[in-house]
């Protein structure tokens, strides 16, 4: 697939580049503008050699060009690492040093040389190093982008099996509630990416790829409901989802409901559908989903835990008191017969295993009360599952 | 493939009886006839779905084709919500070559072809390369506001808007590469910043003033850069660079244009308003205002440093003019293609267009 509707007429556009492997750039674009050039330089006139002034010494090229030695660090030279140039390797000298907290309203690079009264361009609202940072975030980024797959070319489509009609219903029902979890997530960090200081690239780049990743999933997860004879099944009950996009406080608030109360429910199901797949597709679609999953909660966990610890205790507090309307939420849901009802098919194998199947998915649901404790206690938010909404506590008990 | 059905009836009838609710699954059994039809026809996520509605009733983030459910908040509060607002033509194709031509900055950019320029060549090459990291992600931040704002029944758009924010992402990252790989550093910021208060592809809130700035006019500025980065480049890095950003570029300026021309086409109405968008753009174009055109007379950084890398060095940066002055000729001219591809060439026609740019256009002819 190439685009030509971009308004260039391919016809006019001359002999192909041999050194462009896509076809799409042509050589005859440089060749034009070096003839157009050509044609028009003309020589210049000769000069007077009588009564001619003693030329001027040619000035050097920061005289002439006064902006080259505007640069707070000439000389830099990233290494070049076994896996290439990455963003870790050009983390170096002052374009590596991280502000604790950027003024900086343009979209100044981090690094380069100011220029005074620019005016600024919006007010941004995370500007602080510990309400975005996690040290893991350009690795993570660089991951994401090495890792990166295609879901109509990397997944054996035409080999999925025809199924049960129940099974297969229940299969589009879990891909339906992903897909939203999907939708939510992109919404969510849109809403954030454009507020985020540009001090901090590297959080941002790596945003970008959760963003991306989402949009795989959510073509993936689409798709898979309507590939084997379903169809999508009922919408999400939109608790959390309401609850991340109605989060206006501040990027960790958000975070903590992004993460720590729903990724780590998206995980789970992510590895509930890759352990129980009845077929070498589902298996790979949830795996290489779970990947992706897995990043992005590293990084949410990366900055949660500098963000608790870099503000303190207090800030620790006020996120764990903003937990009670989301356990409220997580409570709802888990109530939901929804999801729940068509996981215990998937695990049971038909609707008569339903029984046996609950067993597995009360597993599940137990296991994500706990590791969403867990979470929240391994990046510094003093919580008990002593201290657990009552309807969590039924859950995990 | 088609699903088996099975002694379902029976089996659901037990499961009730053994306390579980099964209705939905009922409702999804009533819903099953046609609902593979979508994708019959196209394996990727089909275009001409049955399902899409010029209004957009969803406010509750569900999948479009998905059975909603009575009784849910209506936290979305999607801006746009109306297919005449954004759509376009082409969008899945996009998104799916977007997807296939993903690639690595760290690894597919052949770093190691770098060698040691002349100071002067470096420092332009890094001044280049410091307006490209300052600007690119322009082009993620704003799309990405949009995204969060519009209904996911048009998903179509949604996920292209979402793969430009990650070619955006890419393409800072990797002129922030450039400028720190080879001995220079960054530069100096530009300077070339309006319109703050409004009227830019940073504050507009309609949907088909920003694309209609930002897809057709800033990114079509780059993209004829980008595509003549053989002439810029000095090392098989910087023309790997070049390609791969202008590949990307291409992509982001023909959903501009295939918006554009869906626009024309579907919403007459509102051509006049396009037009009134574009006069903005297209004094952008002329004058570098923004930064949306580094080739502008009057971006004197990025021209300077064009001049420098065109001509061959600071002391050639005249003769480096003269071959901008033909490259800001070709910018209109590839322009005024596109405006042909959209059907908003009228405008050349009927006097209306930049008079700077046409005259660019007249000169080029």
């Amino acid at each position: 697939m190439t685009t030509q509707n971009d308004g260039q007429d391919p016809t006019d556009a001359g002999p192909l580049d041999e050194s462009d492997p896509t076809g799409r750039y042509r050589s005859s674009a440089a060749e034009t503008v070096q003839q157009n050039v050509a044609e028009n330089d003309t020589a210049p006139d000769e000069p007077d050699p009588v009564g001619e002034p003693t030329p001027e010494p040619p000035q050097s090229p920061t005289e002439q060009f006064p902006w080259m030695k505007d640069t707070r660090e000439w000389g830099v030279r990233a290494p070049l690492t076994p896996h290439g140039l990455t963003i870790e390797s050009i983390a170096v000298g002052v374009y590596g040093e991280i502000p604790d907290e950027s003024r900086e309203m343009t979209r100044m690079p981090r690094g380069s040389f100011a220029t005074p009264g620019i005016p600024r361009l919006d007010n941004y609202s995370v500007n602080r190093k510990d309400e975005l940072w996690s040290d893991n975030a350009a690795t993570l980024y660089e991951e994401a982008i090495q890792r990166r797959w295609n879901a109509m070319q990397d997944i054996d489509w035409d080999a999925l099996p025809d199924a049960p009609e129940g099974f297969e219903l229940a299969w589009c029902q879990l891909c339906t509630e992903l897909g939203q979890h999907a939708t939510a997530e992109i919404d969510t960090i849109g809403l954030w990416l454009h507020r985020m200081n540009y001090a901090y690239i590297e959080p941002k780049m790596f945003l970008a790829t959760q963003e991306f990743d989402s949009a795989r999933h959510f073509e993936v997860m689409r798709h898979r409901a309507l590939c084997n004879g379903g169809g999508l099944g009922l919408e999400s009950p939109g608790m959390m989802n309401r609850r991340m996009v109605e989060t206006r406080a501040g990027w960790p608030e958000v975070a903590v409901s992004l993460y720590i109360a729903r990724a780590t429910l998206t995980m789970l199901l992510y590895r509930f559908g890759a352990h129980f797949a009845s077929n070498a597709v589902d298996r790979r679609i949830f795996g290489l989903c779970l990947q992706d999953k897995a990043r992005h909660m590293a990084y949410g966990m990366g900055m949660l835990k500098l963000t608790i610890a870099v503000k303190g205790a207090d800030f620790g507090t006020s996120l764990r008191r903003i937990l009670g309307s989301i356990e409220k939420d997580m409570a709802g849901e888990l109530k939901d017969r929804v999801l729940w009802e068509a996981m215990a098919i998937i695990a049971g194998g038909s609707i008569r295993g339903m029984q046996e199947g609950m067993v597995a998915v009360d597993r599940l649901r137990a296991e994500y009360v706990r590791q969403y404790v867990r979470r929240l206690q391994y990046v510094g938010i003093d919580k008990q599952e002593t201290a657990l909404h009552p309807d969590l506590a039924v859950v995990v008990q | 493939m088609t699903i088996l059905q099975d002694r379902a009836t029976a089996e659901m009838e037990e499961a009730v009886q053994n306390g579980f609710d099964l209705s939905w699954l009922q409702q999804l059994k009533q819903q099953i006839p046609g609902a593979a039809d979508e994708l019959s026809n196209d394996p990727t996520l089909a275009e001409n779905t049955p399902d899409l509605l010029d209004e957009s009733p969803n406010q509750t983030q569900r999948t479009r084709g998905a059975l909603p459910r009575h009784g849910i908040p209506q936290y979305s509060a999607y801006t746009f919500r109306d297919q005449k607002e954004v759509w376009g033509y082409n969008l899945t194709k996009l998104y799916q070559e977007a997807v296939s031509r993903q690639w690595s900055s760290a690894t597919d950019i052949p770093w190691e072809t770098m060698r040691p320029l002349p100071d002067d060549i470096e420092a332009a090459q890094c001044q280049l390369a410091t307006f490209f990291a300052q600007v690119e992600f322009v082009a993620a931040d704003v799309p990405g506001r949009f995204i969060s704002q519009m209904s996911p029944d048009y998903h179509e758009v949604r996920m292209f808007l979402l793969t430009q924010v990650m070619d955006e992402s890419r393409h800072m990252e990797v002129f922030r590469k450039r400028a720190l790989s080879n001995g220079g550093g960054l530069m100096r910021m530009i300077d070339s910043v309006s319109d703050v208060t409004g009227g830019s592809t940073d504050n507009a809130r309609e949907f088909t003033e920003m694309s209609s700035r930002l897809h057709i006019v800033g990114e079509g500025n780059v993209l004829t850069l980008f595509r003549l980065g053989e002439l810029m480049a000095y090392n098989e890095a910087e023309k790997a660079i070049y390609r791969r950003a202008a590949q990307d570029e291409a992509r982001h300026v023909a959903f501009g244009v295939l918006h554009a021309r869906y626009m024309n086409e579907c919403t007459p109405e509102r051509r006049e308003e396009i037009h009134a968008y574009l006069d903005e753009a297209e004094d952008r174009q002329a004058t570098g205002n923004g930064g949306e055109n580094p080739a502008a007379r009057s971006a004197n950084l990025t021209a300077d440093s064009l001049a420098i890398l065109l001509g061959g060095g600071a002391d050639k940066a005249d003769e480096g003019k003269k071959i901008l002055a033909a490259i800001r000729q070709r910018q209109v001219k590839e322009y005024f293609q596109r405006l042909k591809s959209c059907g908003f060439d009228d405008r050349i026609e009927n006097g209306r267009v930049n008079p700077a740019l046409l005259e660019a256009y007249k000169a080029a002819a």
